[in-house]
């Protein structure tokens, strides 16, 4: 949908998706990052069990940088993303939740043989990855809402300085109850069952520190028949986004900075999150006939190219279809990210994934998006697109029911690092 | 829950006398035991036909040294022990007993057990790890039907730095826990009286139709109930009887079947005649008295007075936190209150136990009393309580927490007060 940002998408990608045919592969992508300087995603190959060598050897991100490694890796196949509110009863058991946090997801994603409770208690790990982790492609990240810099923990004075409560936006029509939190974490993995894992092990780490809010489960397509690949209104979706492997621009678009722009210091490596769950009313898009479905998206369904053009990552030069003959005014492609230079500051880095999550009252699928996307300033970019967007033909086929903004930390510098903790300086 | 009754040491059936041998093999290369090493090694250490070894193999440097690693390992005049790096210990062990065997790994002098294997079937091959500090080891066999047969010491030498040590703790045996098991049945027993007058005082004020007051008895004598450790069966049918709960598709109030707590709350929140409601308390009375009389409630089974520790907090999550069992007077939380005080009471008759085994076990009672304290203040000055869907979002979510913290730390002391063989 919000087509606000480019391709990116691994396979156009310098950094590259760790290959899954080998650990070869896999340094092979890390010197590529490299060499195209992009130096945030590093990529590790991690021995398998000898007794798995019929599976596919697993690959992980490693978990220290200055940045959370799930930000700019390739979007994965599964994904769950879990608002939670905190329980911890002070400050200091805010820390050890994140240093708890910390630790599962540092584990999670390098991989390991799992610790043995002996007699003294039930297993230690919940056995559904076998009795030694793999990372398979694991990323956990961390973001904090608003409400966790209210009065609670002692931390308004370090709220990041964009950070607030997601409004509601003209088209929306947002369930409060599936909306917001005090914190985020975004599992990705190439297999769900290392997503439903990491989950049930994080959780069960961290029972008394925090409670589920809400919690949406997607997926990523594979391209089909190439290309991005395509959400469930059959459109291939973020096309446009920023190319992550471009550190300079990364540092423009993604990355906050402490003590620019009122951000406090500890901010810096930080980027602003925005989660919407988008409804797609799939059963009324299918009964659309396909010149309109193209006229409101500005791209053909198939290719995914601009109307105006031929292939998928071809401009779609706006300039020359001034009155919109060809690709309306206000199709979303055009709205989203018009591609001129008055624009350009407020692209974004979008993560989306497809869901599928059972039926309405009606008895209609409840389809739709996990639109997650990352800004260095959430009101020069995201607020900014979506208001540009309102309105918009689309509107009529998509009802935006949840979701939330949240401040990704920083990412983890070393084994005694943890996630926050310059929050607390 | 049916297979925690299913305590292994009396394994199946077959009288054979057998051979036992537990072949063990270390690698020092940590977590990673391959298919074809590991299996190499066990045929390797294969010992047959002597009901005397046990745990052959482990320290032994190469399969060649089969023999004398054989003639060794059971002979308690056995030379000098073998030694093996600290860390890691990865074992494939194989029972080449025609029976089912059990095996464990003892610290020879602490007698904390390491590892535990139950039922390893004749002919069969498991693979265990264990990460182990410095210290003299064993492994201990008990053979189907035959004594139990000590392994060679083993000295392992010290963990790497970082290790992430396997947990040992001093088994308890069965006589131990009939100790526990008797004082908390006994507890049970005591508190009967006194919910039989309870429920005494229940039918009378239903006799007479004066249903405020016997809204009142309703809840004082079905907290004394909940307190009394029923969950998962405990009283067997009495608590079907007593506390059952409406069948599938039914609802407390339209269940014709149904008897006890809940068809009596269904009845008298719904304003039900109290003519209907007098027939319900009598029964009541009826069956509690049957509770009271049957002979055998204050003999609780060993292995439960652990279980009941944890599942009486488990059910209060499955159950009364999600209002499910709610049939009109919306007192779930009191309900919980009286399954914390249950719980804290089953730990209570375990501490002795648990104090020098669970190094957790004061986190656990005061994770009982805190959320306890958590839960009356739902319970208003009058007495009264807050129904549960009255909970904010913030109140729910926090008595969420402080139940599921709870509950995880009562799930080990289920783990260790199971009654376990004790190796001398």
């Amino acid at each position: 949908m919000n087509d606000a940002a480019p391709p990116a998408d691994a396979q156009q990608s310098g950094a590259g998706r760790p290959s899954r045919r080998g650990f070869l592969g896999a340094l092979a992508g890390a010197a590529a990052g490299a060499a195209a300087g992009a130096a945030a995603v590093a990529v590790t190959g991690v021995a398998a069990p000898a007794d798995a060598a019929a599976a596919k050897p697993p690959v992980g991100y490693d978990f220290h940088g200055a940045h959370q490694a799930g930000i700019l890796a390739p979007v994965r196949r599964a994904a769950a993303v879990l608002a939670l509110d905190v329980t911890a009863g002070d400050r200091g058991e805010l820390q050890e939740l994140l240093q708890t946090v910390t630790d599962r997801a540092r584990f999670l994603t390098s991989g390991g043989p799992v610790p043995d409770a002996g007699i003294t208690a039930p297993p230690a790990d919940s056995g559904i990855l076998g009795d030694h982790i793999v990372p398979d492609g694991l990323t956990v990240t961390v973001g904090a809402g608003t409400a966790l810099f209210d009065d609670r923990f002692g931390l308004a004075s370090a709220k990041p300085a964009k950070l607030r409560t997601m409004e509601d936006f003209p088209n929306d029509n947002l369930d409060r109850g599936i909306c917001d939190g005090d914190l985020l974490l975004q599992f990705e993995a190439d297999d769900q069952d290392i997503v439903a894992h990491g989950v049930r092990e994080v959780l069960r780490a961290t029972r008394g520190g925090m409670q589920l809010r809400w919690r949406k489960d997607g997926f990523s397509s594979p391209p089909r028949p190439s290309g991005t690949p395509r959400n469930l209104m059959g459109f291939k979706d973020g096309t446009s986004n920023p190319e992550r492997t471009d550190a300079k621009l990364m540092d423009q678009l993604v990355w906050a900075h402490g003590g620019q722009n009122g951000e406090p210091a500890w901010a810096e490596g930080g980027s602003y999150l925005a989660v919407r769950v988008i409804r797609m009313l799939v059963e009324f898009w299918d009964r659309v006939g396909l010149d309109e479905q193209q006229q409101m998206i500005g791209r053909h369904r198939d290719s995914g190219a601009p109307l105006t053009m031929t292939r998928e990552h071809d401009d779609p030069h706006f300039e020359n279809d001034p009155n919109g003959d060809v690709i309306q005014l206000d199709a979303h492609i055009r709205l989203a990210n018009p591609r001129i230079s008055q624009t350009a500051d407020s692209r974004i880095l979008r993560r989306a994934f497809n869901y599928d999550s059972g039926i309405d009252s009606n008895g209609n699928l409840d389809q739709g998006l996990i639109f997650t996307a990352f800004n260095q300033d959430i009101e020069r970019q995201f607020v900014t697109i979506q208001r540009r967007l309102v309105d918009e033909p689309l509107v009529d086929y998509i009802s935006p029911v949840g979701g939330g903004y949240y401040f990704a930390l920083p990412g983890v510098r070393d084994a005694s690092d943890w996630l926050g903790k310059g929050m607390f300086a | 829950m049916s297979q925690r009754s299913q305590i292994a040491w009396f394994w199946a059936v077959i009288v054979v006398i057998a051979a036992v041998a537990v072949v063990a093999t270390s690698l020092t290369r940590p977590g990673h035991m391959t298919a074809a090493t590991s299996s190499a090694q066990a045929s390797g250490y294969q010992i047959a036909d002597d009901v005397s070894h046990c745990g052959v193999g482990w320290g032994q440097a190469d399969a060649s040294d089969d023999a004398a690693a054989a003639a060794g390992a059971g002979d308690t005049a056995a030379p000098a022990p073998a030694k093996v790096a600290g860390g890691v210990q990865d074992f494939t062990i194989a029972n080449t007993n025609i029976n089912g065997e059990d095996v464990t790994l003892q610290n020879v002098d602490s007698k904390q057990v390491f590892l535990e294997l139950e039922s390893i079937g004749p002919g069969a091959k498991v693979p265990a790890r264990v990460v182990l500090a410095k210290g003299r080891y064993r492994f201990v066999c008990y053979p189907m039907d035959e004594n139990p047969v000590l392994g060679a010491t083993v000295e392992v030498g010290a963990a790497p730095a970082g290790s992430v040590l396997t947990p040992g703790v001093v088994p308890i045996d069965n006589n131990q826990l009939i100790l526990a098991a008797k004082a908390y049945g006994a507890w049970v027993d005591g508190r009967l009286p006194t919910l039989q007058k309870q429920v005494a005082q229940l039918d009378d004020d239903a006799e007479e139709g004066d249903l405020a007051a016997a809204k009142a008895d309703w809840l004082t004598a079905h907290l004394s109930y909940e307190t009394l450790g029923a969950a998962y069966d405990a009283f067997g049918d009495f608590d079907a009887a007593i506390n059952g709960t409406p069948a599938s598709g039914t609802t407390a109030l339209t269940d014709p079947d149904l008897t006890g707590f809940h068809k009596i709350e269904a009845l008298l929140w719904s304003g039900a005649p109290a003519a209907k409601i007098a027939a319900t308390t009598r029964q009541l009375k009826t069956d509690v008295a049957a509770l009271a009389a049957a002979p055998g409630t204050d003999r609780v089974d060993p292995l439960d007075v652990g279980l009941r520790a944890h599942e009486i907090v488990e059910n209060a999550i499955q159950f009364e936190l999600t209002g499910q069992t709610d049939a009109g007077s919306h007192t779930n939380l009191a309900t919980i209150d009286a399954n914390l005080s249950g719980s804290r009471q089953a730990l209570s008759f375990l501490a002795g136990l648990m104090k020098p085994r669970y190094d957790r076990l004061s986190d656990t009672e005061a994770a009982l009393d805190s959320t306890q304290k958590l839960v009356e203040t739902f319970r208003r000055s009058d007495g009264s309580w807050t129904p549960l869907p009255s909970l904010t979002r913030m109140q729910h979510e926090q008595l969420d927490a402080a139940m599921d913290r709870t509950v995880e730390l009562l799930a080990p002391v289920a783990e260790i007060a199971t009654p376990r063989k004790v190796a001398p």
